[in-house]
């Protein structure tokens, strides 16, 4: 699945959710506990490399730590670096750097290595290396001050940025990179022997089969309580529960919630349920005229019956979506906007008054061209289903949707490359933080992250203050209003907020339990017992 | 001989030159594009660099004469979609693979051959019948069903056996963990060509058997396991070794489905991967060694023709 990045694998892979061994840690722990995972191809071990995929970012969080990672409130805490602090202006961070951090091949981590990954790697834009652009968006170069202190200097004020280090910005080894010309092409790092600062490093790769980590003892938080950590490569979803329940593997991402009962009746095995930041949407092209009216972009959510939906595709593991700041965002998550529950008749008055009367054949028409909307899906994951069941809402109001059924690169092709759709159902996941700006912003209409070519001055005013805010609460009151314009405005049709469900051995403990991406950052703590 | 097989030979080298060019054309013409440098979240921007790196941005003709050129020097070049040297890594796909293949070839060659001549032997029987029924069963049920079922009973039910990849998760070998892990997929890939093998040996043996030289043979007071051992079956084998010719193309095709669900790091698996990816340079590798392997199997199973049977000349 291998198919999309970042914002896929959060429901694909190993997703270490609340409560994971966690908070009930029992028994002894194994000082030479070793636990198995799995993922579904092999993995390029570089998180800045075009070709990690979903398969490689988690994998990834064990050898690259970032100057920052998440604590249990998903606020940026120290990692490779101890503190920061940022210039009144906004555009210029200082990052203190962690004293005594070695290599796992006891080279010693300097303030080259971090200048080095983002200069060299991250924001030379030829490369096109994974979150290049949203890097490139605000940060101009990284330099050295001393050894253990680095400055990112910004060309935009940038909040979030500390939030941002914490998200697969894993700090590369400088010296390993000499003489390098291709980083994507350096097979030797990238596919057998990376070097990395993480808890755990690489001691076998079987292309195809496995990739074995042992713990590295050059760790700066100390020795890690696991002996080792295997990936297995399984890339059908089957075979990756048929291994879980014999006991071949620890740990495995559910994606099937039918499953559920079947993996309770082990009782060697338990199920956790934990939300991210991921939303599901609809996007409709904002090129195309028709859906420009805000009206006609409330009616078509009104029409789709999000609670059915979220009951019959995810068996109640999710919930209605009111924006792109999820609830598990405490601070900033705003309740109080708009809702559209289900409410066909309200649709209907909607698109009514934005000109559109039934026709003779019931299809809904304006200026005698009919409501047909061209609607693009990937037989990947539950986007088919949810794409059919949107089909049928909106056929019940007289819109009607032209599917059309594709594999995943050629979506990512016609949709968002070429930007040629009407509607199409996706998701995004994102860092932890209310900073949407890449997904929303004019600029990144028609060729970046914008997806719907959404554009709206005074929304990207909003997202722009609240990159300049400083302090909490200046922040929550400019996406407070943000959040508030974007359920009114729709510039994506929310959907909902799913949890990810995740079923591991009970042998299994020592898990933060905060989020699966920010629980590989602290791998050091986890263990199994006797 | 000799003229026989440089004749077959420059047949073959010829089919691999149509395979590359029908292959190369077609899949650059397919919708999509390699996931280096189709992320969702991949901006216009980044798109266009990375598929200069990757040399998308060249026309197709000059994108396949170089790829000719290199290939003709032994380099199948890199993966798109991760940079690795593919020439290494199709050598070890291709092992696995004719580890799995072989096994299952050998497995349902015994047993299906075995079945065919005891069928024949007792025509209409409750047996023949029940293998009959056995091997319409055979045909029907996909593989990928059979895989998943194995998997329900033999591992997660008995945890008898392994559900998935080569060897033991410590990567080390040991024959008996190859052993257990190649049962399964093994099995199950041979119980996809079993049927037809169990069918042809049965009826190209009865066919033999109503010959008048076995009738001779019988008359003579030749006793009928002599007879069908001894005279039926090595004229029988002919056609059921130009069967097992036709199968090789088969196994390779089934592995592509057994490596995915039983989760083997082979050629099949390889293949779906390279396309789902759209690595054009992989899915090229994999398309000529697949090729090769049929062609030269073939010329193989031909040219064994003429050693069981010496009637048949390659002149």
């Amino acid at each position: 699945m291998k198919r999309s990045g970042r914002h896929i694998g959060q429901l694909i892979l190993g997703s270490l959710l609340l409560g994971v061994g966690s908070a009930q840690a029992q028994g002894t722990p194994d000082p030479n506990g070793s636990v198995t995972f799995v993922t579904t191809a092999d993995p390029t071990f570089n998180p800045w490399s075009p070709n990690a995929f979903v398969e490689s970012n988690l994998l990834n969080e064990l050898l690259f730590p970032g100057l920052t990672r998440w604590d249990k409130n998903l606020k940026p805490a120290p990692d490779l670096a101890t503190s920061w602090r940022v210039s009144n202006d906004g555009l210029k961070w200082t990052f203190n750097l962690r004293k005594g951090v070695k290599w796992s091949d006891g080279q010693p981590f300097t303030a080259d290595d971090v200048a080095f990954t983002f200069n060299d790697i991250v924001l030379k834009k030829e490369l096109g290396a994974n979150q290049g652009a949203t890097w490139r968006n605000s940060v101009t170069r990284v330099n050295v001050v001393n050894p253990l202190t680095v400055e990112f200097v910004l060309s935009r004020p940038w909040a979030s940025l500390p939030t941002y280090l914490a998200y697969y910005a894993g700090i590369l080894p400088k010296h390993k990179f000499a003489g390098v010309t291709d980083p994507w092409k350096y097979t030797e790092f990238n596919k057998q022997n990376p070097v990395g600062a993480g808890p755990f490093k690489i001691a076998q790769v079987v292309s195809g089969a496995t990739i074995k980590l042992v713990r590295n003892d050059n760790y700066w938080a100390g020795k890690p309580k696991l002996q080792s950590v295997t990936f297995k490569v399984i890339p059908d979803t089957n075979a990756q529960l048929a291994q879980l329940l014999s006991g071949d593997v620890d740990l495995i991402a559910v994606g099937n919630p039918e499953l559920v009962d079947r993996i309770k009746a082990n009782p060697n095995l338990a199920i956790d349920v934990a939300t991210a930041n991921i939303y599901y949407f609809v996007a409709l092209n904002q090129n195309d005229p028709r859906f420009q009216d805000v009206r006609v972009r409330q009616a078509l959510l009104y029409a789709i019956d999000r609670p059915a939906m979220i009951k019959s595709v995810l068996r109640g593991y999710g919930q209605v979506a009111t924006g792109p700041i999820a609830p598990i965002q405490k601070t900033y998550y705003n309740p109080n906007v708009m809702k559209y529950p289900y409410d066909p008749a309200k649709a209907k008055a909607l698109l009514a008054q934005a000109g559109w009367k039934p026709g003779p054949d019931g299809i809904l028409q304006k200026d005698g061209k009919p409501l047909v909307i061209q609607m693009p899906t990937a037989s990947y994951q539950q986007l088919v289903p949810i794409t059919l069941l949107i089909q049928q809402y909106w056929k019940n109001i007289g819109v009607k949707a032209e599917i059309k059924t594709m594999d995943w690169n050629s979506y990512i092709q016609q949709v968002i490359a070429k930007r040629d759709y009407e509607a199409s159902a996706a998701w995004w996941s994102t860092p932890a933080d209310p900073d949407v700006l890449p997904y929303y912003d004019s600029s990144a209409a028609n060729t970046g992250n914008n997806i719907p070519n959404y554009k709206n001055p005074k929304l990207d005013q909003l997202l722009e203050n609240g990159r300049k805010a400083k302090g909490e609460l200046a922040r929550k009151q400019i996406y407070n209003e943000a959040q508030a314009m974007m359920a009114r405005e729709l510039p994506y049709l929310y959907l909902w907020y799913p949890q990810s469900i995740t079923a591991y051995n009970k042998r299994l403990q020592g898990m933060r339990g905060i989020t699966q991406a920010a629980d590989f950052q602290y791998a050091n703590e986890w263990f199994v017992t006797k | 001989m000799l003229t026989f097989l440089g004749r077959r030979l420059g047949q073959g080298v010829l089919v691999l030159v149509l395979i590359s060019l029908v292959t190369f054309f077609l899949i650059n013409l397919a919708p999509g594009g390699p996931s280096a440098a189709a992320r969702f979240e991949t901006t216009a921007e980044e798109r266009a660099a990375l598929s200069k790196q990757l040399g998308l941005d060249l026309p197709v003709t000059t994108r396949y004469v170089n790829w000719a050129g290199d290939v003709l020097h032994g380099d199948f070049g890199v993966t798109l979609n991760g940079g690795q040297p593919i020439g290494p890594m199709v050598r070890q796909r291709l092992w696995n693979t004719a580890q799995l293949g072989l096994s299952a070839l050998v497995l349902s060659v015994v047993v299906g051959v075995s079945l065919g001549i005891l069928t024949a032997m007792r025509r209409n029987s409750p047996l023949d019948h029940l293998v009959n029924a056995l091997s319409t069963l055979g045909m029907s049920i996909p593989d990928f069903w059979t895989g998943i079922m194995a998997i329900l009973l033999f591992s997660v039910t008995w945890k008898l056996l392994p559900s998935s990849g080569l060897y033991d998760a410590s990567g080390g070998f040991s024959f008996t963990g190859w052993l257990r892990h190649m049962i399964l997929p093994a099995s199950v890939l041979a119980f996809v060509m079993l049927p037809n093998l169990v069918r042809f040996t049965r009826s190209s043996l009865l066919e033999v058997l109503s010959t008048d030289y076995l009738r001779t043979a019988r008359a003579k007071g030749v006793q009928e396991r002599q007879v069908i051992l001894k005279h039926a079956l090595r004229n029988a084998l002919v056609p059921i070794l130009a069967m097992i010719g036709l199968i090789l193309p088969a196994l390779l095709s089934g592995s592509v489905i057994v490596e995915s669900v039983f989760g083997l790091p082979g050629m099949g698996r390889l293949a779906v991967d390279a396309a789902l990816g759209r690595d054009y340079n992989t899915i090229m590798a994999v398309t000529l060694v697949a090729g090769a392997v049929v062609i030269v199997t073939n010329l193989l199973v031909d040219m064994t023709y003429s050693l069981i049977d010496p009637r048949i000349r390659h002149d």
